[in-house]
């Protein structure tokens, strides 16, 4: 060994990742989404758009829903981002820690064209919503499946996979069946457990839900709408189900201003940009998500799906929407509840 | 001599900051659909003396004792072989197959066994996938290079002057084994074992991926607590109980290796 | 000959997801399936175009780079101290030691995320750095304990006996005795660190981002062989460094010191 060319490597190696960080665009609008289809969708339908017409670059902060939550908490008062994408009740988190600014609706001309149940509160406003609805493989399981109770029965026994990261869709459902809602959820207790030998496997991302469509380990799911309809795009045949007893359970995608940020115009002309029908119905076509503005052009093969809203009266009708604040509240309780009772063998 | 072992200590107490910074949410109420947390309590500790929590402590220690004990049978052969074969081409092959699982990196190794457990290229008899069996595999698989490299980095001390002595004296492979090299290798073996152990306690992508949320250990608890569930003190409040119940563990079991191994 | 076939049977065992890594990533269709249903390169092109992966190579080499410079003779003192030290106590110091390997990753990297947010560092590639030396601390220190514990401090009384220093015979007589412990260090070093992403997941951000962190973003979002591809480049890259250093080195002084 020669000493000095391995202290001299050593010391290279060490000095290195010390000498700074490379600069990037001071003027960028910092947006923090989810990774993937729909940064890139974002990136590409929303985020060109507006450098277009603004001439400001924009930047992404990658990551899942709760640790891009995680580094704003910690980041409280001098924001990483300025711009933040997340599901409507996760937004809940968001505010009650003061993490986001107040919209200044005046800079939303566009947010008076919205679906009245997007405008989620002063603070978050919706970008896209889906449902959790059934989806399964016509192909693999020799039966029709055309409401929630259905999952109840025995022939689909270690056939169902779910997600395990938040179990409100099926929570939800079980109470609705029972006569109660997410507040009073504990009526659907002993329906749920029924549930129990029922599930395949749990899964925690979108990719996992998919691949277990993809392989057939999973080929009946509890399954959000725009994965599904991403597995139709590339060949594999899953149908969605619009159950006949309960509606799919909404999910809405939204968007906000963080607080603190020195960028809260340019973030506001984003997400008026976003609001508008040209970028909805380009995000429509992009993403598979139903649009935020009645108005937006939905393309034949989406239209009358689960999860693709076209006017006001298919908002209240055609999907079941969560109180946000509840589902917040209750979701670890949930969660406890669900892995003790239904996840552990 | 002994000041040579304050650099660790700086990189340790480094650590210990940082845990010190998570555990300090334990002793503060969780408010359930808020960030905001309440004030000082105990709460925390009293909800993580569960039973499901409890229970995945001990999944967690019994499947991590099983895989070093199977990975330690199943490593001890090859890393004899990597040590002691006179053909450098056998070396050069066998070191390239022990280091490329390694380089596969851990989630992609993962998905690899996603696909061979699920009954995708071979039918298995009883279920795998999403089985407590099928972690287990995983785990193994997993702490194998690094066994296998610690174990041979152990018997390449051994001179092979012993075994050659004690064969001509009479005395079987075996006997040359059990007698020779198999003593002389416990140092090996204990810090091997010790650092597989460990580490298996702490995995977390295998039971992930391999358990589809019907195996939870430790460290899923923890990602389910402090992520899912975005209650910090009460995933603190666990990490801190498991830590605390793991380190006593490890510090017992070095505490026999190091008597043994003398 | 029962032994070479459990070495064969066990080899084989160790190398079926490598295999079938390989073998996925020429898929041409974006489903993991095996065996892959074509042949096509698509996935290569994918990996080495992705500007994520291009930056997160870069910061990878920074971070492993970094970390492994520090952890490697940090741990080596800390191998010698542990067994030559007389310290009491010795397997308490030696639990300590390997503390952060039993430490779920998701606790220690929120809790590097509010200390370095507490620290004003949230930024920087500081506290990345800080935790993989951290995390790979006590592999370091294993592997090269086991090499110290066969040291024999009769060669070194014999240099210093000849007159050489105490450095001087650390570097000629004790360095090279410790080559098998250094080298499984190093190796363990550079792997853990090149792999390890969930601690990394909470302290970086989209520009000090490392590899395998880009890589579980990837896989959390999209389905398709990429990764894969991603793989057996890296394994490649390994085939080609183990010769390499098979070629120079000669990998039986460092494992067989007869």
């Amino acid at each position: 060994m020669r000493p000095r060319i391995v202290v001299t490597v050593l010391v290279a190696l060490l000095i290195l990742p010390l000498l700074g960080v490379p600069a990037r665009a001071q003027n960028a609008l910092v947006v923090s989404t989810w990774g993937g289809n729909w940064k890139d969708t974002v990136e590409k339908v929303i985020g060109k758009a507006f450098t277009a017409k603004t001439g400001i670059p924009v930047e992404y902060e990658v990551g899942g829903t709760i640790d891009r939550l995680a580094k704003a908490r910690v980041a409280k008062g001098n924001p990483l981002v300025d711009l933040t994408f997340t599901t409507t009740h996760v937004a809940r988190l968001y505010i009650s820690d003061g993490l986001y600014e107040k919209l200044d609706m005046a800079k939303l001309p566009h947010a008076r064209e919205i679906a009245r149940e997007a405008l989620r509160s002063d603070y978050h406003v919706g970008s896209w919503a889906y449902v959790y609805t059934i989806a399964y493989r016509p192909d693999l399981v020799k039966e029709d499946i055309t409401k929630w109770s259905d999952l109840w029965k025995p022939s689909l026994k270690g056939k169902i996979a779910m997600p395990d990261f938040d179990p409100s869709h099926i929570i939800t459902i079980a109470a609705l069946m029972e006569g109660g809602n997410e507040i009073n959820w504990q009526k659907g207790e002993s329906r749920l457990r029924q549930l129990k030998d029922s599930v395949a496997a749990f899964f925690s991302t979108d990719a996992q839900s998919q691949d277990l469509m993809k392989t057939g380990q999973g080929p009946v799911q509890v399954m959000l709408s725009v994965n599904a309809y991403h597995l139709q795009e590339q060949g594999i045949a899953v149908k969605v189900v619009q159950p006949t007893d309960y509606p799919g359970v909404v999910g809405i995608d939204t968007m906000a201003v963080m607080a603190g940020t020195k960028k809260a115009d340019a973030a506001h002309q984003f997400i008026n940009l976003a609001l508008s029908r040209e970028i909805q119905s380009e995000l429509v076509k992009a993403l598979r998500a139903g649009p935020v503005h009645p108005g937006a052009v939905v393309p034949a093969n989406l239209r009358g799906q689960p999860g693709i809203f076209l006017s006001a009266a298919e908002w209240k009708e055609r999907g079941y929407i969560m109180n946000d604040e509840a589902r917040a509240k209750n979701l670890p309780g949930w969660r406890e509840w669900f892995t003790a009772n239904i996840v552990k063998k | 001599m002994k000041l040579l072992l304050v650099p660790a200590l700086v990189v340790l107490a480094v650590f210990a900051a940082a845990l010190a910074s998570l555990f300090r949410w334990s002793l503060l109420e969780f408010i359930p659909g808020s960030l905001q947390t309440g004030g000082l309590t105990l709460a925390n500790f009293r909800g993580v003396l569960a039973p499901q929590y409890l229970g995945a402590i001990q999944d967690t220690v019994v499947l991590s004792a099983l895989t070093t004990v199977l990975t330690l049978v199943c490593a001890y052969p090859v890393a004899y072989a990597l040590a002691r074969t006179p053909s450098r081409r056998v070396r050069s092959v066998l070191l390239v197959l022990t280091l490329a699982p390694f380089f596969t990196g851990a989630i992609v190794r993962t998905y690899a066994w996603v696909l061979v457990l699920g009954n995708t290229v071979v039918s298995w008899p009883v279920p795998m996938l999403f089985t407590e069996r099928g972690v287990l595999v995983g785990l193994v698989h997993f702490s194998m290079p690094t066994m296998i490299l610690i174990l041979a980095a152990a018997l390449s001390h051994i001179d092979p002057i012993y075994e050659r002595a004690a064969a001509s004296l009479g005395a079987s492979p075996a006997r040359v084994f059990r007698r020779v090299t198999l003593p002389l290798s416990m140092p090996g073996i204990m810090s091997g074992g010790l650092i597989v152990f460990a580490w298996t306690l702490s995995a977390f992508p295998t039971p992930e991926l391999l358990g589809g949320g019907k195996v939870k250990m430790i460290a899923n608890v923890v990602k389910d607590l402090g992520l899912d569930s975005f209650n910090w003190p009460g995933a603190a409040a666990f990490a801190m109980l498991a830590l605390a119940l793991t380190l006593a563990l490890l510090t017992a079991v070095g505490r026999l290796s190091t008597a043994r191994a003398s | 000959m029962i032994f070479r076939l459990a070495v064969v049977g066990l080899v084989a065992f160790m190398t079926l997801p490598t295999v079938v890594v390989i073998a996925v990533s020429f898929n041409p269709t974006a489903i993991l399936s095996f065996p892959p249903a074509g042949f096509s390169l698509r996935w290569y092109e994918n990996v080495l175009t992705y500007p994520q992966f291009q930056r997160a190579a870069v910061n990878s080499l920074l971070v492993t780079g970094g970390a492994v410079a520090l952890a490697l003779p940090v741990g080596t003192f800390a191998a010698l101290a542990l067994e030559r030290g007389r310290l009491r106590g010795r397997h308490v110091w030696a639990a300590v030691l390997l503390s952060p390997v039993v430490v779920p990753g998701v606790a220690a990297g929120l809790g590097f995320l509010i200390l370095a947010a507490a620290l004003g560092l949230l930024r920087s590639r500081s506290v990345l750095i800080a935790a993989h030396v951290a995390l790979i601390l006590p592999f370091v220190v294993r592997s090269v304990w086991v090499s110290v514990r066969n040291l024999d401090p009769a060669l070194e009384r014999a240099a210093a006996s000849l007159g050489a220093t105490p450095w001087r015979a650390f570097r000629r007589v004790t360095l090279p005795l410790l080559r098998p412990g250094l080298f499984a260090g190093l190796l363990f070093a550079i792997v853990v660190s090149l792999n390890e992403f969930v601690v990394s997941l909470f302290i970086s951000n989209r520009v000090t981002e490392i590899l395998p962190v880009a890589m579980f973003n990837y896989v959390v979002n999209y389905t398709d062989p990429t990764i894969a591809a991603l793989s057996s480049l890296f394994i490649a890259a390994t085939f080609v460094a183990v010769w390499l250093a098979d070629r120079y080195l000669d990998l039986g002084r460092v494992f067989l010191r007869h």
